[in-house]
């Protein structure tokens, strides 16, 4: 008998991946690539890819990311993609014609799955299924429970109705030729309310070729149900895969313990590593062709001819080209202004169900005999880290162990809010200092490797605090907020989305973990273990979790920085930052507002200030005219400390914005009179 | 040096990616001329038999398959319907003359209760029926992706390297015979077992040089 298969299905929109909920808002995740690599090292039954995209093209340089893609096209990174997997590979959306599907099978897709063209014209499952052989085509149908609880099947992403009933046109659709049938509630899509196990019993019901379950998995246990009460082959799901740290091994354990007959977890396979394994020599090629645009002056930016438009959301000032992945919905709104607003709306009592959850975990993870602490919280000594642990410690009475990375570049003041901590909360603390030399390497390695001198700093805040709790067998890791959650509406609240390796290794990296520096500079590996994250078997057995305390309180920057100062005395910064307008923000690292974040500016076309206008206005205390004036006048600011930190690791200022100037995004920026050009937000409004 | 044989009636480049992902160096050939001097000889195939037979007569593979396999004793793996081409007929669709490398003939799977669907599409818990190359202990009692209709009945039962459970019976899944290996499933789609799988046998080619 063939085992019953768990398959992560990965939402593609313009090359990038998307969280979907109710088939209308997509938020984006980000680069198919780090999740495929991710799903083949735990070994993966079966992959399932649908593009969502609405058009063939698109455009995803990042010059500063290590994945880079080969074109422009959705067949190019099916190609890219399947490199990277040896397990089966369903491939669906724009499915029309037996030319498609030949061209998906070229580029390494086992099957490919249609859908609306099934629907239009059903002769071409069976012309498909001839061509290509039943195994081959997969008829993918999207239903909705309607008011009446009835069901229908509807096309064109959920807009269409048809008529039909899923248990009738699956029926059809295997006497027509089909192999298998992916069967998708529209209803239960992102709610994380579990399979509607109706729906897949009526479908398993009416054929007798496999069926795949798809649609509301919220937690672990609803895969099980989909096949030992429904009677489906496979379970699948995409949203909770891009949720959870091991997601894919937990999942699978569940099934397992449920008694389904599936295929062993696996934690980590031995020919997919989870930290990739760079070239050195190619590596090598790419640092020194960048070397050798900035002394020669051929800048990227600057070879293109038009630069295509960026545009702002609607309400805040955040662009359409950032550093953070962004999609916007249908009036021009981002998915910052909208995820923030579903925090703004929640009601006290949902705060208080968050609340109840969070006291779940923090009961489950308490020491009761004394030999550890409770649960780590990461601290920078910021106004966030100040009130974490204000919660943890003396709102719920936990002991925490704090962990600060340490990496030389403290303000004053950052510094002396950092050194109080243990006093005023009267907490242990761990502040991990690396050596100054190798941090002055990692500094110019990661400004010229991928224009961002705080490398180092994101790894090390991202991964020291669970590497010493996995040491001291301590299993819970909390962070404040979810960056980019709040950012760019990366995921919805109700998701309570954990820290991943993935996350770590493709956003706070960019691509590049810790052994990528290894050998480069004179660095060995035993320099670079503090940013060395535990490995899958570590956390699986501790059963480690990192959450994000944002998902159970109510979490405002602004207002958390007052509290600290009245409760605490936590102090401000004494002088206004040059790029922005906030003073309480990133005093632990005196370039982070400054040089680091010019060169988001000079990347992207704008920076901090963008970032804090926006959540401002988010939050109502800002107006947007208020907010362009702000960013007109802090963006463009080249900030003084870009000397200090020119000095403190020898390089000059024309170096740096010769090297800087490689990383110019050519949507964004051109050259005219030797000038750089952009669009900017007050001259388009 | 791994030689992928391509008839054009299929994508080579899974099964080309994960020799390459166990380390070997791999070439496609559609000439048995570029073919010359293969150490490992990877015969895959996906389609109907007829077709694919046609294809290797047609490009002169026929007589250089035995040469490869009988005469100069080097080894070839035919996957899927590479594997039922390595026969001596089959009854896909007719009958149809195979490279008679391994005696048997192809037969199409008849469902038999408790499994009642055919193709067989999924992953199969495969046991070794005898020691081979193909399937050191890591291997064997491993699952490994299938999808096909038809399947081979082996002459001789030497022959037969290892089997999987289909309905109330055993069913060929691998034969290995001197040289001449095949699999039915996908090594190449089954993860960590199909690629160690390939780099086992990719070992015993290596040591036989």
């Amino acid at each position: 008998m063939s085992l019953p298969r768990l398959i992560p299905v990965i939402l593609l929109k313009n090359g990038l991946i998307v969280r979907s909920q109710l088939f209308r808002i997509h938020q984006t995740i980000g680069n198919p690539m780090h999740t495929v690599r991710r799903l083949s090292n735990w070994n993966v039954d079966e992959l399932i890819l649908l593009d969502i995209s609405t058009e063939d093209f698109h455009d995803m340089r990042r010059d500063d990311m290590q994945v880079r893609y080969l074109d422009n096209t959705s067949i190019g990174v099916l190609r890219q993609i399947a490199e990277h997997c040896f397990m089966p590979l369903t491939v669906g959306g724009r499915v029309r014609t037996i030319e498609d599907i030949r061209t998906r099978l070229l580029a390494g897709a086992d099957k490919c799955a249609i859908n609306s063209e099934a629907v239009r014209n059903p002769g071409f499952i069976t012309e498909a299924a001839e061509a290509f052989g039943s195994q081959c085509i997969v008829i993918s149908i999207d239903a909705l429970r309607k008011e009446n609880s009835s069901l229908e099947v509807f096309i064109d992403g959920g807009k269409t109705p048809t008529g039909l009933h899923p248990a009738d046109w699956a029926a059809e659709c295997e006497r027509l030729g089909a192999g298998e049938i992916l069967i998708n509630s529209i209803d239960r899509d992102g709610t994380g309310y579990g399979y509607d196990l109706d729906l897949v019993r009526q479908v398993t019901g009416s054929v007798s070729i496999p069926v795949i379950a798809c649609g509301g998995v919220g937690i672990y246990e609803h895969f099980p149900q989909a096949i030992l009460d429904a009677s489906a082959s496979a379970a699948a799901a995409a949203n909770i895969f891009n949720f959870f740290e091991l997601s894919y091994p937990y999942a699978k354990a569940v099934c397992l313990k449920a008694g389904v007959l599936m295929r062993p977890v696996c934690l980590g396979s031995s020919w997919f590593p989870r930290e990739p394994n760079y070239v050195f020599e190619e590596e090598t090629k790419r640092i020194e062709a960048r070397l050798e645009r900035a002394h020669t002056g051929r800048f990227l930016a600057a070879e293109t001819a038009a630069p295509r438009s960026v545009r702002w959301c609607t309400k805040c000032v955040y662009p359409s080209l950032s550093a953070t992945p962004m999609d916007f919905d249908e009036n021009g709104v981002c998915m910052g202004c909208r995820m923030a607003a579903m925090r703004v709306e929640a009601p006290p009592h949902e705060w208080a169900r968050r609340k109840s959850i969070l006291l779940a975990i923090m009961e489950e993870a308490r020491c009761r005999d004394g030999s550890r602490h409770d649960c780590v919280i990461g601290v920078s000594g910021g106004k966030d880290s100040y009130f974490q642990t204000h919660y943890i410690k003396n709102v719920l009475g936990y002991n925490p162990l704090l962990v600060t990375y340490y990496g030389n570049n403290y303000a004053p003041v950052g510094e002396r809010n950092l050194r109080r901590m243990a006093e005023i909360f009267d907490v242990d603390h761990v502040i991990y200092a690396p050596g100054i030399q190798l941090l002055k390497k990692l500094n110019r390695l990661g400004f010229t490797v991928m224009g961002d001198m705080n490398w180092h700093n994101h790894v090390g805040i991202a991964t020291l605090p669970v590497r010493t709790a996995a040491q001291n067998k301590i299993p819970l890791v909390i962070y404040g907020e979810h960056g980019y959650a709040d950012l760019c509406g990366q995921f919805s609240m109700n998701d309570f989305v954990e820290w991943t390796y993935r996350n770590r290794l493709e956003h706070f990296a960019r691509g590049y973990d810790w052994n990528y520096m290894v050998g480069r500079d004179g660095i060995a590996a035993g320099q670079m273990t503090p940013y060395q994250y535990p490995s899958d078997q570590e956390l699986y057995e501790l059963g480690l979790r990192t959450i994000y305390l944002g998902n159970y309180v109510p979490w405002d920057g602004n207002s958390n920085a007052k509290l600290m100062h009245e409760i605490y005395g936590f102090e401000f910064g004494d002088l206004p930052f040059e790029r922005t307008y906030r003073r309480a923000s990133n005093l632990d690292d005196m370039h982070e507002n400054g040089a680091h974040d010019y060169l988001k500016f000079v990347k992207f076309g704008y920076g901090r200030c963008t970032d804090h206008a926006s959540k401002d206005i988010r939050s109502g205390i800002m107006d947007r005219g208020d907010a362009v004036a702000l960013v007109r006048k802090h963006d463009p600011v080249r900030p003084s400390d870009i000397k200090r930190w020119c000095d403190y690791v020898g390089m000059s200022e024309k170096d740096f914005d010769a090297i800087a100037d490689t990383f110019r995004d050519p949507r964004v920026w051109w050259l005219e009179e030797g000038a750089w050009r952009k669009q900017n937000i007050w001259e388009r409004g | 040096m791994v030689t992928i044989i391509d008839l054009s009636i299929g994508n080579l480049q899974s099964v080309a990616n994960a020799f390459r992902r166990v380390g070997a160096e791999v070439s496609i050939v559609q000439t048995p001329d570029a073919a010359e001097g293969a150490q490992l000889l990877v015969l895959p195939g996906v389609g109907a038999f007829e077709r694919a037979m046609v294809q290797l007569q047609e490009r002169h593979f026929g007589p250089f398959l035995h040469r490869h396999a009988l005469e100069r004793r080097q080894p070839l793996i035919g996957i899927c319907l590479g594997m039922q081409l390595l026969a001596d007929r089959s009854h896909e669709h007719g009958l149809f003359e195979g490279l008679g490398l391994i005696s048997g003939e192809v037969v199409r799977l008849e469902p038999r209760p408790p499994e009642s669907r055919v193709p067989n599409i999924g992953w199969m818990r495969v046991r070794a029926a005898k020691a081979s190359p193909m399937f050191p202990a890591e291997v064997d009692g491993e699952s490994f992706y299938h999808v096909h209709s038809y399947h081979l009945v082996c002459n001789d039962p030497f022959d037969v390297a290892a089997t999987i459970d289909f309905g109330s019976r055993e069913i060929v899944t691998a034969v290995e015979r001197g040289n001449v290996f095949g699999v039915q499933f996908h090594p190449e789609k089954s993860q960590d077992a199909g690629l160690n799988l390939l780099r086992s046998l990719l070992n015993y080619v290596n040591s036989q040089d």
